[in-house]
C-alpha cells in the first residue's frame, strides 16, 4: 500500500509539472505586451521598459520560466501586471467565492441527481426513463450563459424574486471572515439577514451551475442501479420478502454510490472550469470571472494561476478518488 | 470486412449482403423504437438542412453580411422579422439561420482535428503498450486535468479572439478524449483470440492496425463524434460569449448572445434565439449520440 | 419527490424575502453616495497609473497645485494660491496655500511638493510622460515652506497644463511605508496619503471601494457643511443591464457604461436624469500613411469621401457631435477647418480613379478593441460604406495590448485602426503633438503621419509664451493635417451618466476622462 500510494504521488508531482510546462508555453507564445497596457497609453517606450523590467518580462523565455518553476516551487505564482498583486493573493481572495458556489452547485447535483437516477432505474423504460433522459441529455445541451441569462430575466427581473447577479446586495457589508463563505461565516456570526441575501444570490448561478453535473451523476446512478437491481443478492432480498422501498434504498443505493462518488469527484474539476461562464453571467466574483477578466486584458500570470489551481484541484480529487478505489480494490494495488 | 473475396460465386448484391442489410435493418427498428433518438436525428437533420441551404432560406441573406440599417434597430418579433431585429436592424432570422452553417464548420473542425490527432495516438499506444504507451498515456493525462474550458481559454487569450483561434485551441484540447477512447479500445482487441491468430499468421503490425482494430474501433468512435459535434459547438459559443469568438459580421451565436447580453432585459429576443438554436443543435447531437451508442454499443448503456 | 420538497423549501423561503427597499445609506444624519461603475480600480499611487476609474479615486483622495473645473475647462488654483512663469516658460514658481493639510494631519509645504513631483518621475510610470522631457528632479527647488520652483530644461509652455494631474503625496508617511526602496509603491497601491477631500474606507477590491468625507476639509464643501455626503461608496457593477437596474431600484444614486438605447429608454423615466455632454474624447480611423494600400492619399481621400459620416452619430444615437477638425472642439484653438470631406459618392469615385485602385478590389482589415460595441458598428458602418467602392472590409476585434503592439510600426499597423483618443490636458499641444513624427510608436500615431511642416509648425508653437502667437499656428496645423487625411476623422461621442434627481452638484468639465466625475461636489437633496 505504501508502495502504491508512492506511486501515486510521483505521479502527481510529474502531472503537475506537466501542467506547468504546457500551460506556461502557451501563454507565452502571445503577441500582446501587457506592460505597454498598464504603462498607460501616453507612455514612452523606455516607460514600458521600467514595467517590463519590473515584471521580469525583459528576460528570456528560458529565463522567465525557470524563475516562475522557482516561484511556484516557493509558493509564488508571479504578480498580476494589472493589480500589481501577487497572484497567490488575489487566488486566494477570489477562491472561496468559487468554493461556496461550487459547493452548493454541487449539493444541488446530488440532491437531485440521485434520488431521479433512482426512480428512473426503478421505473426503467417508463415515462419518467424518457423524461428523466430527455432531461439529463438537456442538461448537458444548455448553454450555461445562456440559460443564465433566461433565469435572470425570469426570476430576477420579471418576477422580482431573486437578484440579478453579486454575492450580496449592493453595500452589504460581508460577514466578518471565519471560512469566507457567506453562507456558513454568516450563520456562525449570527446574521440572518446576510445569510438570506447571501442564500439568495447564490441560488440562480448555483442551479445553472449544476445543470450538467445533475445529468452526469443522475445517468451514472441509473446505470449503477440498474446493475445493482438486477444482482443476485438483490434478488435473493426480494425473494426474502424485504419491503421494496428498503432493498432500494439501503442495499442498492449504497451499491450504487460508490461510481456515483467517483463521477462527482470527476464533476468538481469540471464544474470550477465552468465558472468561468456563469461567474462572467452572475457577476460572481470568483476565480472564474479573474480569469476572464485577466484574460481579456492580456495579463498571463493570473490565468496561468487559475488554470493551475483548478488543475490541481482535479488532479489531487482524482488522486484520493485513486486512492479510495486502490483501498477498496487490492488488485489495483499490485498493477 | 465485406471486401474479403469467399469461393463460393456471390448472387446478386442483396443476397451477398445479406447479413450485412439484416443487421442495419435491426438497428434501424432499434433507432426507430426510441422517442428521443428519433428526435435527436430530427434536431440533427434540420441543422444541417438550415447549414446547407442557409443563405436561401435566410429571409434577409445581406444582413448576415453586416448590413446596416440604423433605423431599424432593435424591433420585436413581427411578422416581417419573426426573431426581431437587433441592434444594428438586421434581422435575428437570417443571423440565426445563417449561423447554423458557421457552428457546423467549428463542430467539423474540432472533432475532425481531434480525432485525427487523437485516434493515432490511441491505437499505437494502446497496441505498442510499454514505455510509449506510458509516455503517451501521462502526456493525455496533463491535458485532461484541466477542463476544456479553462484551457482553451488561456490558449485565446494568448492567440488572441477570433474563430480560427478558437477551433484551434479548441482542437488543442479535445484531442486527449480520443486516445483514451481509443487506447482503452485497443488494449481490449489486442488480447482477443482473432488478433492473436492474425499476428501468429504473420500479418504485420500496419494490417492488423487497419484491418482488425481500427474497423472494430469505428463504432464508439462513431458515437464519441457525434456527441462532441455538439459538445464543440456549444464550447466555441462559450468563447463567443465571453467575448474571445467569431468576429463580425460572420453571425456566430455565441457571439449573438456576447453582445446581446447588454440589450437584456428590454430586448430579450435578441439573445433568446441564439441560445435556442444553440441549445436545439447540441441536445439534437446529443440525443443522437445517445441512440446510436444504445445500438452499436448496447453494454455501455446509461453511461 | 425531494425535489418538491426541495421547491417548497425554496417557495418558503422567497417568499418571507422581499428585495429590500430602497433606502439612502447613511451614516448618523448623513447620506451616502453610492456609484455604479464598470471599471476596476486596481491602483491609486497616483504617480503609478491613472484612467478613469482610477484617476476619479485619485483626485477624490489627493489634491494637485491646481484642479481642472467647469466646462470648456479651466485651471483653478488649488494647493497653490498663484503661480507665474518667466517669459520664455523656462521658470514656474508656485506659491502654496497655508491651511492645507494632510489627513494625518500634516501640512502640506513646498517640500511635499517637490517629493511628489520627484517621485512621480523616479518612478518613471503613469504620469510620468507628461514631464519627464522637460523636467528633471534636480530643476526642483524648495525656495521657502510656501514656495517651489520648477527650472525647466527647455521652454514649455503647456507646462501649467499638466499640474493638475500631478498629485500630492505626504512624504513622512510615505517614506515610513518604503519597502526595498519601492518609494511606498507597494503601500500607495491600496492606501492613500493625501490630502483630498475623502479618505478611503472599505476596499474590497474588484467589489466596492468607499470613500469618507474628510471632515475638515481644508478647503470647506462647496455644497455646504450641512448638505455634504458621509461618503462615496463606488460599487462595481459590470452589465448594464445591472446598472440600469440598480438605478432603477435606487440601490445606485449613479450609473456610467449604460448602452446608448438604455440612455434613451431611461431618459423618461420619473426621478433619473440623463447628463449628456460633449466631452474631448475624438473617434478616428487611422490609416496606415507608411505602408500598404492606404499609403495612398488618393484611396484615403475616397474612403473618407465615401464615409457616411451621419452614421457615426447615429451610432450613439444621436449623442455625439462630428468632428470639424483633428483638434476637438473643446480644445483651446479649435478651428472648424472647411475642406473637411462629407460623404459624397461622386468625389469618393473620382479620388479611387486617381489611385492605383481605380476599380476597386480590395480588401482592407480595420481593427477595433474587442467588445468595444461602438466600434464594432462603425466598423460594420465602413463595410457597408466601402462596398461602394468596391472595397472589402475586414472587421476584426483585438485585444487593446495586441492592437497597441501592431500599431506601434508601420510594418504592423492595420490599414486602418480606429482609436478613440482623449487629451489629457486643454493645451493644444496634447493633440498636435499626436501627429508629430516623434509620436511613432504610441497608439494615437498608428498612421504614422509625417509632413515635415506641420513637425516644424508644433515644435514651434510649443516653445512660445503668448497665446496671441501660437494660436494662428495651430490653425494652420489643423488646416495641413485634414489635406493630408491621415485618418478618417470621426465624431466626438457625448459623456453620459444617468442619476437620480435627488442627486446634485453633479459638474461636467470635458477635460475628465469618460466616465469619470467630480465627486467632491456631489450631494443628495432629500430627506
Amino acid at each position: 500500500m505504501v508502495l502504491f500510494v508512492g506511486k501515486r504521488l510521483v505521479l502527481f508531482g510529474f502531472m503537475l509539472l506537466g501542467l506547468l510546462t504546457i500551460m506556461f508555453l502557451i501563454t507565452n507564445v502571445a503577441p500582446g505586451d501587457p506592460a505597454k497596457l498598464m504603462a498607460g497609453q501616453n507612455a514612452t517606450q523606455d516607460m514600458v521598459e521600467t514595467i517590463r523590467r519590473e515584471y521580469g518580462l525583459d528576460k528570456s523565455l528560458p529565463e522567465q520560466y525557470a524563475v516562475y518553476i522557482g516561484g511556484v516551487l516557493r509558493g509564488d505564482l508571479g504578480r498580476s501586471i494589472v493589480s500589481t498583486k501577487p497572484v497567490v493573493d488575489e487566488l486566494l481572495r477570489y477562491f472561496p467565492a468559487t468554493l461556496e458556489l461550487v459547493l452548493v452547485a454541487m449539493g444541488l447535483g446530488i440532491l437531485i441527481g440521485v434520488p431521479f437516477g433512482m426512480l428512473s432505474a426503478v421505473y426503467r423504460d417508463s415515462w419518467i426513463d424518457h423524461a428523466t433522459r430527455i432531461f439529463s441529455v438537456s442538461g448537458v445541451a444548455l448553454p450555461a450563459f445562456w440559460f443564465g441569462l433566461l433565469l435572470q430575466l425570469y426570476f430576477a427581473v420579471h418576477l422580482e424574486w431573486l437578484p440579478v447577479s453579486g454575492r450580496l446586495e449592493l453595500i452589504t457589508p460581508p460577514p466578518e471572515p471565519i471560512t469566507r463563505l457567506y453562507l456558513v461565516d454568516s450563520l456562525l456570526r449570527g446574521e440572518f439577514d446576510t445569510f438570506r441575501e447571501a442564500l439568495q444570490h447564490i441560488i440562480l448561478p448555483a442551479l445553472v451551475l449544476s445543470f450538467p453535473c445533475l445529468a452526469s451523476i443522475l445517468r451514472v446512478n441509473r446505470a449503477e442501479m440498474l446493475e445493482v437491481l438486477q444482482s443476485d443478492y438483490i434478488v435473493a432480498a426480494r425473494a426474502n420478502g424485504i419491503p421494496a422501498f428498503r432493498i432500494i434504498t439501503v442495499y442498492a443505493l449504497k451499491n450504487a454510490m460508490l461510481p456515483t462518488l467517483a463521477i462527482i469527484g470527476l464533476r468538481f474539476g469540471w464544474m470550477l472550469g465552468s465558472t468561468v461562464l456563469v461567474e462572467t453571467v452572475f457577476d460572481w466574483p470568483g476565480i472564474g470571472l479573474y480569469a476572464v477578466q485577466s484574460a481579456l486584458y492580456s495579463d498571463f500570470k493570473p490565468v496561468l494561476g487559475v488554470t493551475l489551481l483548478i488543475g490541481f484541484c482535479f488532479i489531487f480529487i482524482n488522486f484520493l478518488i485513486d486512492l479510495a478505489y486502490g483501498w477498496l480494490d487490492p488488485r489495483l494495488r499490485t498493477q | 470486412m465485406a471486401s474479403d473475396t469467399t469461393s463460393v460465386a456471390p448472387t446478386g448484391w442483396r443476397a451477398r449482403h445479406a447479413g450485412t442489410i439484416r443487421q442495419w435493418r435491426l438497428y434501424a427498428h432499434l433507432f426507430r423504437r426510441s422517442f428521443s433518438s428519433m428526435l435527436g436525428l430530427f434536431l440533427v437533420v434540420l441543422f444541417l438542412v438550415l447549414a446547407a441551404a442557409g443563405p436561401a432560406l435566410a429571409p434577409y441573406p445581406e444582413d448576415t453580411m453586416g448590413a446596416v440599417h440604423l433605423d431599424n434597430r432593435l424591433k420585436p418579433p413581427s411578422l416581417t422579422h419573426p426573431f426581431g431585429t437587433d441592434e444594428m436592424g438586421n434581422d435575428i432570422l437570417s443571423r440565426v439561420i445563417v449561423g447554423t452553417r458557421t457552428s457546423l464548420w467549428i463542430g467539423l473542425i474540432i472533432t475532425g482535428v481531434a480525432a485525427l490527432i487523437g485516434v493515432p495516438l490511441g491505437i499505437f499506444a494502446g497496441y505498442m503498450g510499454g514505455r510509449i504507451r506510458e509516455v503517451i498515456m501521462r502526456i493525455t493525462d496533463v491535458f485532461l486535468s484541466v477542463p476544456g474550458l479553462a484551457l482553451a481559454l488561456a490558449i485565446v487569450a494568448s492567440l488572441g479572439p477570433g474563430i480560427t483561434n478558437c477551433v484551434i485551441a479548441l482542437s488543442l484540447v479535445w484531442w486527449p478524449g480520443y486516445v483514451r477512447l481509443i487506447d482503452s479500445k485497443t488494449l481490449a482487441l489486442k488480447e482477443e483470440l482473432y488478433i492473436e491468430a492474425a499476428r501468429a499468421i504473420g500479418a504485420r503490425t500496419p494490417r492488423i492496425l487497419f484491418h482488425h482494430i481500427l474497423p472494430n474501433c469505428v463504432s464508439p468512435l462513431i458515437v464519441k463524434a457525434s456527441m462532441d459535434m455538439g459538445m464543440a459547438i456549444l464550447s466555441a459559443a462559450s468563447l463567443g460569449f465571453i467575448g474571445l469568438g467569431a468576429k463580425p459580421p460572420s453571425p456566430e451565436w455565441g457571439a449573438m448572445i456576447s453582445v446581446a447580453r447588454s440589450y437584456m432585459p428590454d430586448w430579450w429576443w435578441y439573445a433568446l434565439f441564439p441560445g435556442l438554436a444553440i441549445y436545439l443543435t447540441v441536445l439534437g447531437f446529443n440525443l443522437f449520440g445517445d441512440g446510436l451508442r444504445d445500438i452499436l454499443d448496447p453494454k455501455s448503456r446509461g453511461r | 419527490m425531494k425535489k418538491f420538497v426541495m421547491l417548497g423549501l425554496a417557495a418558503a423561503l422567497l417568499s418571507t424575502a422581499a428585495l429590500p427597499a430602497a433606502a439612502f445609506e447613511r451614516v448618523g444624519d448623513r447620506k451616502v453616495i453610492v456609484f455604479g461603475g464598470r471599471q476596476q480600480v486596481p491602483v491609486i499611487d497616483p504617480h503609478v497609473r491613472y484612467d478613469w476609474s482610477i484617476r476619479m479615486m485619485q483626485q477624490s483622495l489627493y489634491d494637485a497645485m491646481a484642479k481642472y473645473n467647469g466646462n470648456p475647462a479651466k485651471i483653478e488654483p488649488w494647493l497653490a494660491q498663484k503661480w507665474e512663469s518667466s517669459p520664455d516658460a523656462k521658470t514656474w514658481t508656485f506659491h502654496l496655500v497655508k491651511n492645507a493639510k494632510f489627513h494625518n494631519g500634516d501640512p502640506v509645504d513646498a517640500e511635499a511638493v517637490r517629493y511628489s513631483f520627484e517621485r512621480g518621475l523616479k518612478l518613471n510610470k503613469g504620469v510620468a510622460w507628461m514631464l519627464k522631457d522637460v523636467l528633471d528632479p534636480s530643476g526642483i527647488e524648495v525656495v521657502d515652506a510656501h514656495t517651489v520652483r520648477f527650472n525647466l530644461k527647455s521652454s514649455y509652455a503647456p507646462f501649467i497644463s499638466w499640474i493638475p494631474w500631478w498629485y500630492i503625496v505626504n512624504p513622512k508617511q510615505v517614506k515610513a511605508n518604503e519597502v526595498d526602496g519601492d518609494y511606498g509603491q507597494k503601500w500607495l497601491t491600496e492606501n492613500a496619503a493625501g490630502s483630498g477631500p475623502f479618505k478611503t474606507k472599505r476596499w474590497e477590491q474588484n467589489v466596492l471601494y468607499e470613500l469618507v468625507a474628510v471632515d475638515d476639509y481644508w478647503k470647506g464643501w462647496p455644497q455646504g457643511e450641512k448638505n455634504r455626503p458621509a461618503g462615496i461608496i463606488y460599487k462595481i457593477i459590470r452589465e448594464p443591464a445591472a446598472q440600469k437596474a440598480a438605478l432603477q431600484r435606487g440601490e445606485a444614486d449613479i450609473v456610467e457604461g449604460l448602452t446608448p438605447d438604455d440612455y434613451d429608454q431611461i431618459k423618461s423615466t420619473k426621478g433619473i436624469v440623463v447628463q449628456s455632454h460633449a466631452g474631448m474624447t475624438t473617434f478616428g480611423i487611422k490609416f496606415n500613411t507608411q505602408t500598404g494600400p492606404t499609403k495612398d492619399i488618393n484611396l484615403r481621400k475616397a474612403i473618407a469621401y465615401a464615409v457616411d459620416y451621419d452614421s457615426f452619430v447615429k451610432v450613439y444615437n444621436g449623442a455625439a457631435i462630428l468632428e470639424t477638425s483633428p483638434f476637438p472642439q473643446g480644445m483651446q484653438g479649435h478651428i472648424d477647418v472647411p475642406e473637411r470631406p462629407k460623404q459624397d459618392l461622386a468625389k469618393a469615385k473620382e479620388y479611387l480613379a486617381k489611385s492605383a485602385y481605380p476599380n476597386g478590389g480590395i480588401e482592407l482589415d480595420y481593427y477595433h478593441v474587442a467588445g468595444l460595441e461602438e466600434a464594432r458598428r462603425i466598423g460594420l458602418v465602413l463595410l457597408d460604406n466601402l462596398s461602394k467602392l468596391n472595397i472589402k472590409v475586414n472587421v476584426t476585434p483585438e485585444q487593446w495590448p495586441n492592437m497597441v503592439a501592431k500599431g506601434s510600426k508601420p510594418d504592423t499597423a492595420p490599414n486602418m485602426t480606429s482609436v478613440y483618443v482623449t487629451p489629457i490636458s486643454t493645451d493644444p499641444d496634447a493633440v498636435a503633438y499626436q501627429y508629430h513624427r516623434n509620436a511613432w510608436g504610441q497608439y494615437f500615431a498608428m498612421s504614422h503621419y509625417d509632413n515635415p511642416d506641420v513637425n516644424a509648425l508644433i515644435d514651434r508653437a510649443r516653445t512660445l509664451g503668448k497665446w496671441e502667437e501660437r494660436a494662428p499656428l495651430y490653425a494652420e496645423i489643423q488646416k495641413k493635417i485634414v489635406a493630408d487625411q491621415p485618418e478618417v476623422f470621426g465624431m466626438i461621442q457625448n459623456r453620459r451618466w444617468a442619476h437620480r434627481d435627488y442627486l446634485k452638484g453633479f459638474a461636467f468639465s470635458p477635460v475628465r476622462f469618460t466616465g469619470e466625475v467630480d465627486l467632491y461636489p456631489l450631494w443628495i437633496d432629500a430627506k
